[in-house]
């Protein structure tokens, strides 16, 4: 086991029915960079997010979080563990107001959670509706909503399944913005995107899915060149 | 408005209080009624209301500890209020073995699963004739205790519609309601639903047993059908969904305006109280889901607690 990796993926398989989703994928992640994780359509992108967080439970393999095994663990125990998500299509609680949303996330005093939900619905840019129900907020105020909640949860490594989908032009820059300050911070950040321009510019490395398989890993520029990867994408 | 609301609420309570100095036999019983209406759908609102896992047996918690109570004033010779409070807890040691097994199952499993255990349930009372007299019930010593029961299933109205302000206002609660939003986010969150939900079962199967405890004492006599049916669960629910489910007041409001409204048709028509019945519960269901309470609060944007 080699110290230092924030996460480490050792053949994970996960297998629906007869299609394997995920087939003996391996990956490690270091603290405080940005990841990319591309692929064709159903090429086990989300799943593999859905194993990491406990939704789905891998069927082989190992995954470690600082060194721990959290395979296994129910998705609120790696939750608390420091790994927050957010979702392909938007997960807020639509009957919580924008506060709420926040402030139900952490366990730390009623006091210190409220303020810092403030500070970071200012963050988004959403104080002035911090009343109105979720539900009621537009797809991209939702979609930032969603993000400043996993914020909340103050993790340390941030799954993000496409943030940039959907996004406008502007808050997509806003969002770009907010995901390099969180690196800044120290934080860990691993992304599925399918926005190419986004993931190459925004990834410190990337990891490449096909049918389960991981195919290819590196720095964006050798991505863009690899021939394993083109062929997924456009070639038979 | 918080302050007015308090005071209403402390004039209520003593006026609630000295009526049985001035009230007939039959107001007396009809307050004590309305009373145990408004624990029953408001201990529905605290597991349906707040996580959405809606329950279709929540009489099963009524009958077990009507029985409870029954059995034990029959032949252990308990005095009705201990023997109620221990009607509670039958209600939620029987929440806690099916709770586990039943709260993992999603959306209408879960309803048909509670459904089948009222079913279970009232076919165990009567096939263990022994101990419960089977199909011929229950008849308890004769006693005339109704305006002492009347201020019981006051307490028990009181206690479990405080319990639901704390928790709607609190965090636990707003927990609660992630589990009703979504609960796969709720998870992947960090909230254990798992247990939450299990906490908020617990809790409302208690006040039932009770408000069981105390309706086996006022009636006297019980035997399967009559505290095992199904129309009592219908009626909580309808009540809690008429007035504002996931909210403080509505079930109360629920309760008031459904039980009044009952009692009045209901002397002077018999079948055409049924049918509007069945008409407010599809009203409802098309028109306001939300029920009255959340109408209001949502579009003024109050407080689910107001």
């Amino acid at each position: 086991m080699h110290e230092g990796h924030l996460l480490e993926l050792r053949q994970i398989t996960k297998r629906f029915g007869g299609v394997t989703a995920v087939d003996r994928c391996s990956l490690e992640l270091a603290p405080g960079k940005i990841y990319g994780l591309i692929g064709p359509n159903g090429s086990g992108k989300t799943t593999l997010f859905n194993c990491i967080t406990g939704l789905e439970v891998r069927e082989e393999g190992e995954i470690r979080f600082k060194g721990e095994r959290i395979d296994g663990l129910r998705p609120h125990q790696v939750a608390r563990r420091g790994i927050g998500r957010t979702f392909q299509i938007i997960r807020v609680f639509p009957e919580l107001t924008a506060l709420e949303n926040l402030l139900v996330v952490t366990w730390e005093s009623f006091d210190a959670a409220h303020h810092r939900a403030r500070e970071l619905l200012r963050f988004v840019t959403l104080d002035r509706l911090q009343n109105e129900y979720a539900g009621n907020l537009s797809y991209g105020q939702q979609k930032l909503l969603e993000f400043a909640r996993v914020l909340m949860t103050d993790p340390e490594l941030i799954l993000l399944d496409e943030p940039a989908a959907g996004v406008n032009r502007t808050l997509l820059n806003d969002l770009l913005e907010a995901i390099r300050n969180l690196r800044a911070q120290g934080k860990t950040i691993f992304i599925v995107e399918h926005d190419m321009k986004v993931i190459m510019d925004l990834s410190e490395r990337i990891f490449v899915l096909n049918y389960g398989k991981k195919i290819a890993e590196g720095p964006p520029g050798s991505i863009q060149s690899d021939e394993r990867v083109i062929e997924a994408y456009f070639g038979g | 408005m918080r302050k007015a609301l308090l005071a209403a609420l402390v004039i209520g309570s003593i006026l609630l209080a000295l009526y049985p100095m001035v009230a007939t036999g039959y107001s007396i019983r009809f307050m004590l009624q309305l009373f145990m209406w408004v624990a029953l759908a408001q201990s529905w609102n605290l597991i349906s209301g707040l996580t959405g896992y809606v329950s279709f047996g929540h009489v099963a918690f009524f009958g077990t500890g009507a029985y409870t109570a029954a059995i034990l004033v029959t032949t252990h010779a308990w005095h009705w209020a201990p023997a109620s409070l221990t009607g509670g807890i039958a209600g939620v040691v029987l929440a806690l073995i099916i709770g586990y097994p039943c709260l993992r199952l999603k959306g209408p499993y879960f309803a048909i699963a509670m459904l089948g255990l009222n079913e279970v349930m009232r076919v165990l009372v009567s096939y263990f004739e022994g101990l419960t007299g089977g199909g011929l019930g229950i008849s308890l010593p004769i006693l005339y205790a109704s305006v002492q029961i009347y201020y019981a299933m006051a307490l028990a109205a009181i206690a479990v519609t405080v319990t639901a302000y704390l928790i709607i206002s609190s965090r636990f609660g707003l927990r609660l309601m992630t589990i009703r939003e979504d609960e796969i986010a709720a998870e992947a969150m960090g909230v254990d639903t798992a247990r939450y939900k299990l906490y908020a079962f617990l809790l409302s199967a208690f006040i039932p047993g009770v408000v069981g405890g105390l309706y086996a004492r006022d009636q006297g006599y019980i035997e399967p059908l009559s505290v095992f049916p199904l129309l009592t669960t219908v009626t909580m629910i309808v009540m809690a969904l008429f007035g504002g489910k996931g909210t403080v007041w509505g079930p109360v409001l629920g309760a008031v305006l459904l039980f009044s409204f009952q009692e009045l048709v209901w002397a002077r028509f018999l079948y055409l109280h049924q049918i509007l019945f069945g008409a407010i519960i599809v009203f409802v269901v098309l028109i306001m889901p939300r029920g009255i309470l959340g109408v209001i609060q949502q579009r003024y944007h109050l407080s689910r607690s107001l």
